[in-house]
């Protein structure tokens, strides 16, 4: 449709567009920390207000904070694969395709996590009615959060995974945006931390 | 570039005296003068003729912080209108561009100037204001013991006032004369601002969670409650009517609402 | 992952005649994002709707499917997917999506050219400035006399909500809409944004927030104020979801367009444009979209727990349960003042833009402006409990927060230096924009000074709550910030449109708007003094002058802003065709023609100083 165009193709270097997309992902990820940090301070502003003793009322249950750092362990795990495989290069195809086991197990096991959340209040017939306190309100959206975390690196190290399979992909920008997808799987591990620590204190 | 004529004086001190030799400086100067004296005169008795009658000491002190704010930022407007007035009288018209003026980049001397007065301003506020707080807050320890306490209820649309001493309840703020009140305010469904205009008092009406705040009235006259806080639907008429009224009066008052007097 | 600046790589090229993405436009989007939206609704519907739980979940779901849909329908993830199977766009393809030589169907489809995208911007900032300004004369009208009862207090409460957070929407992409995408890239001699895929996702999103938002009057309205303070949200009708639905698309929309902004200038600067010699205007935009980069997010969340509250009895806001009203003010301010600053630092950059160019004269003391962004910015994350003085959250914090909050008088005082000491001994060349200089002068005068008895906790527990705080609000966002957008858009008109904007229309608009608000706010800040509340629907006589004042100063401003809305449009389909550069200006824009090339520059230019070199050299 645009084949008799005048526009002039012209091509920054691979160098320039890697930079700049790294920057951006950066960026997003100072707006993804401010929510997370938002998160936190949710939880410990109310820990600590404990408005009408209800951080955990009354014959509430509390959730084992363990399994806050399970989850954790896959994003510390396919942040460590990931920056080794952006290193060695050649073996980068195999180490890609450990790093989406290691978080397909870990999204699993956040999955799980959350389905045995012990917070919710039934009602009669067995209607889901709420929620306990807002320890478990804290508990429950920090592990959505996680959940969000996961589908998002997944996407990206399926797409690594499958464009180091292609040919196609032109090396030099591809490795600039390997080492920009370092940036979001180590913050979804500090991330990840930050918020086990955070649930450590119940 | 534009230095270079201030930097052939020695001294700060002088590179003043000629900025304001200037004839375009005395001229702004003076505008900003005449602009400082009218915003003056006008913060004087403008605000007080506005805002309502003080009944407390809280109110009265309220409107003598906003008049001397008033007249601490009258040097400001005078400054920045002044200068804006000048330069708006220097314009140019039609339709095509006015020559070039002198290429001022910077003045080192100006700009700092103008960083330390607006800095010396913004002290005196934050001192004046810091230390009023601050006498509110000691009359709050002294009031302590003797004051008299209401308990303020707000709910979907109404107020309540509940006086655990004399053991009623009533939709009126009655209070007596020059004796200290503490009020305990608190919601039962939304947040709710208890606001008694007349007082200079305001404080939010948190469900299910207690604030406290005093004040002493020190004047008989009628009272305002309203809300200050949207809180649903009918938040305009969630709005009551009281009196600070003489200690006798009052007492009189309680025993009609079947309380009891101490 | 960029447009234009795709590596070259050597592959067939599919004709994209062929491809999907030539399918898919606006239509396509609405039509998806219908049946998505539908599917969710009719799916998720059952005989318990009536239960407010229930009905907001599927409610919110509906919505964001909507929006989902409609970025699907659009063509939005295609670039992503194809990402994903490692088949990445083809030059082509980036061309079409570009919008090369598509005319005015681009304008309708995910295009990602900055020019289109800004365009857009603009007719969007319009509408929802219309059609917040039509609430706000509904609601002076339902002020105009005591009792007068134009509104019922549902409909009322409904209306100011509405106002609020329309107008805040509209604000926050008044000057970095419109101007950051059309005029910035070209500003600062770029092809292009960092991300042009991302630039069109941003206002795509935006735009699927729009019927999110309208929706509201369909569902009861919402009856909170656009501060949406709990637990009022919580008990709310189903209107309040469609609030809760516009903030987080919207939140996405600005965190991506704050990151493409920021990108953009960091990394596409022309060849020589170092750090200083970047227009003003660039600067302002960019701390402006950083600083609602991190500012946002926590508004999604407090709108995601407010959500969750909603929708799934989580207990975030219930004190019944060990929740706090105060999170929410918490986390909605923490946004919430870094948020006017958002909507404030790019109108007055667009003036300190403009002061140079109309007074023939360097702008005075770049490095005073920088530093009173960067010192309002900086503080403006330090200041958010001053909202919070009487709720009783923390009272002995009160005194550091209003220490903090007066600081910022002196970064504001900057600004004033700055633009003073550009008209100082000059000539100002009274033209449309220069006008602005001057009503934002007087205005922020006014607005900052009331901030400071606000920003006094003794004061501010008389004036909280109350028409003042309006009043105030008012005078910065809209007769500061509002001002300088307009200003900016008579000065860059005849950039964007090829066309002169009228002259006469825009005068008598410009002093009909001027002297209207200063009507309007000089009886609302009586109204408040005098102890009349905000966002009440009815009041006593003794506020009666006051408010008919008002009223008639905002049908002024009303007559005004519909004489402006005449002669945009009438000035750009018959204006007087524009010369390349009618205002003698130094800055990269205005060396291109209109239409402006795809690519922006023929030849990408190199910068040798800054935009400032008006003046004779002397002194």
């Amino acid at each position: 449709m645009s084949a008799d165009t005048k526009f002039h193709v012209h091509h920054d270097s691979p160098e320039k567009i890697g930079r700049r997309e790294r920057l951006g992902v950066r960026l997003l990820i100072v707006a993804d920390g401010a929510f997370v940090f938002g998160m936190i301070f949710s939880y410990f502003y109310l820990r600590n207000l404990n408005v009408n003793n209800g951080w955990i009322p009354e014959g509430g249950h509390t959730f084992s904070a363990s399994s806050g750092w399970v989850v954790v362990i896959p994003f510390i795990f396919a942040a460590l694969m990931h920056r080794l495989a952006v290193r060695s290069g050649a073996s980068f195809k195999n180490l890609s395709l450990l790093t989406l086991i290691v978080l397909v197990v870990g999204i699993v096991l956040q999955w799980k996590q959350i389905s045995t959340m012990p917070f919710q209040v039934e009602g009669e017939e067995g209607m889901v009615f709420g929620y306990e306190g807002s320890y478990s309100s804290s508990w429950v959206l920090i592990a959505g959060a996680n959940m969000f975390h996961y589908i998002i690196t997944i996407f990206l190290a399926l797409g690594l995974f499958i464009r180091a399979r292609r040919a196609e992909v032109d090396p030099v920008l591809e490795k600039w945006r390997m080492a920009t997808a370092t940036s979001w799987f180590t913050w979804v591990a500090i991330s990840g931390i930050a918020c086990a620590i955070t649930t450590s204190f119940i | 570039m534009s230095n270079e004529h201030y930097e052939m004086d020695p001294t700060p001190g002088e590179k003043l005296k000629a900025i304001f030799k200037q004839r375009d400086v005395q001229i702004a100067t003076a505008w900003g003068v005449l602009v400082t004296f009218i915003f003056f005169i006008i913060g004087g008795w403008i605000y007080p003729s506005w805002m309502p009658t003080a009944l407390s000491t809280d109110m009265k002190a309220i409107e003598r912080l906003i008049v001397i704010f008033t007249w601490i930022s009258a040097p400001i407007c005078g400054i920045v209108l002044g200068f804006s007035i000048y330069t708006f009288m220097h314009r140019h018209k039609g339709d095509t561009p006015p020559a070039d003026g002198p290429a001022i980049r910077s003045n080192p001397l100006v700009v700092g100037l103008w960083v330390i007065i607006s800095s010396a301003l913004c002290l005196v506020a934050v001192v004046y204001g810091l230390i009023e707080m601050n006498s509110a807050t000691a009359a709050t320890a002294e009031n302590k013991t003797s004051a008299l306490v209401v308990e303020v209820t707000g709910s979907q649309w109404v107020w309540s006032f509940n006086y655990p001493e004399q053991g009623f309840s009533s939709h009126e703020l009655m209070l007596p004369v020059n004796r200290p009140v503490e009020f305990r305010i608190t919601s039962v469904d939304v947040n709710h601002s208890f606001w008694p205009v007349q007082l200079g008092v305001k404080v939010d009406a948190n469900r299910l969670q207690t604030t406290v705040v005093d004040t002493t009235p020190n004047k008989i006259g009628e009272l305002e409650v309203k809300c200050a806080e949207l809180c649903g639907l009918y938040h305009t008429y969630m709005e009551t009517t009281g009196e600070v009224m003489s200690k006798a009066d009052f007492d009189n008052w309680v025993t009609t609402q079947g309380g009891h007097t101490a | 992952m960029t447009t234009l600046d795709q590596h070259a790589s050597v592959r067939p090229i599919p004709n994209p005649a062929k491809s999907l993405i030539t399918k898919l436009n606006m239509g396509t989007g609405i039509i998806v994002g219908v049946i998505f939206a539908a599917a969710t609704y009719f799916g998720l519907k059952d005989e318990d709707m009536l239960s407010m739980q229930q009905n907001s979940k599927v409610l919110l779901a509906t919505m964001f499917m909507w929006s989902i849909g409609f970025m699907v329908g659009i063509g939005a993830f295609i670039g992503p997917v194809r990402w994903l199977i490692g088949k990445d766009l083809t030059d082509e393809e980036q061309l079409y999506l570009a919008g090369d030589g598509q005319g005015i169907k681009r304008y309708f489809k995910y295009c990602t050219d900055h020019k289109v995208v800004g365009i857009q911007y603009l007719v969007g900032v319009m509408t929802l400035l219309g059609v917040g300004g039509t609430m706000a004369m509904m609601i002076r009208t339902n002020l105009i006399q005591p009792g007068s009862q134009f509104v019922n207090p549902a409909v009322y409460n409904s209306l100011v909500g509405l106002h609020g957070i329309t107008m805040i929407i509209a604000m926050i992409i008044v000057a970095t809409g419109p101007f950051g995408n059309y005029i910035m890239p070209i500003m600062i001699g770029a092809a292009d944004m960092a991300f042009p895929r991302l630039n069109a996702l941003s206002w795509w999103v935006l735009f699927t927030a729009i019927p999110v938002l309208c929706s509201a009057w369909f569902l009861g309205g919402i009856p909170t104020g656009w501060t949406a303070y709990a637990p009022l949200s919580v008990q709310a009708g189903p209107g309040m979801n469609a609030f809760i639905a516009t903030i987080i698309i919207f939140a996405v929309s600005t965190a991506v367009a704050g990151a493409n902004i920021t990108a953009t200038v960091v990394a596409m600067r022309a060849k020589g444009m170092k750090w200083n010699r970047v227009p003003i205007f660039v600067i302002g935009a960019t701390i402006s979209v950083a600083l609602a980069i991190p500012a946002f997010p926590t508004f999604m969340l407090s709108m995601i727990m407010t959500g969750l509250d909603r929708s799934f009895a989580t207990t975030f806001f219930d004190a019944n349960l060990g929740g706090s009203g105060w999170l929410y003010a918490h986390l909605f301010w923490i946004m919430g003042h870094p948020e006017v600053y958002v909507i404030l630092i790019p109108g007055v950059a667009v003036l300190m833009e403009i002061a140079p160019v109309f007074v023939r004269k360097p702008l005075f003391s770049y490095n005073a402006a920088i530093a009173g962004f960067a010192g309002i910015a900086g503080l403006s994350i330090l200041v958010w409990a001053h909202h919070m003085y009487i709720s009783g959250w923390m009272p002995m914090l009160n005194g550091p927060f209003m220490v903090t909050t007066e600081m910022i008088s002196v970064p504001t005082g900057l600004i004033f230096l700055v633009i003073l000491g550009t008209l100082w001994r000059g000539r100002p060349w009274m033209k449309l924009p220069m006008l602005g200089v001057y009503a934002f002068l007087w205005n922020m005068l006014i607005g900052g000074i009331t901030g400071l008895y606000l920003s006094d906790v003794p004061a501010d527990n008389y004036l909280h709550g109350s028409m003042y705080v309006t009043a105030h609000f008012h005078y910065t966002l809209m007769g500061a910030a509002l001002t300088g957008a307009l200003a900016g858009l008579a000065y860059w008109f005849p950039k964007m449109t090829g066309r002169m904007l009228n002259e006469r229309a825009g005068y008598i608009s410009f002093w009909l708007t001027q002297i209207g608000f200063q009507i309007l706010f000089l009886g609302m800040f009586i109204a408040g003094a005098e102890g009349q509340p905000r966002r009440v629907a009815d009041y006593s006589v003794n506020f009666a002058t006051s408010d008919l004042i008002s009223t008639i100063g905002a049908y002024t401003i009303g007559l005004g802003m519909i004489i402006l809305l005449w002669a945009v449009i009438h000035s750009w389909r018959h204006g007087k065709i524009a010369p390349m550069n009618p205002w003698g200006a130094k800055t990269l824009e205005w060396t291109v023609p209109y239409p402006v090339p795809l690519v922006n520059f023929d030849t990408p230019p190199v910068v040798t100083s800054d935009p400032y070199g008006y003046g004779k050299a002397s002194n």
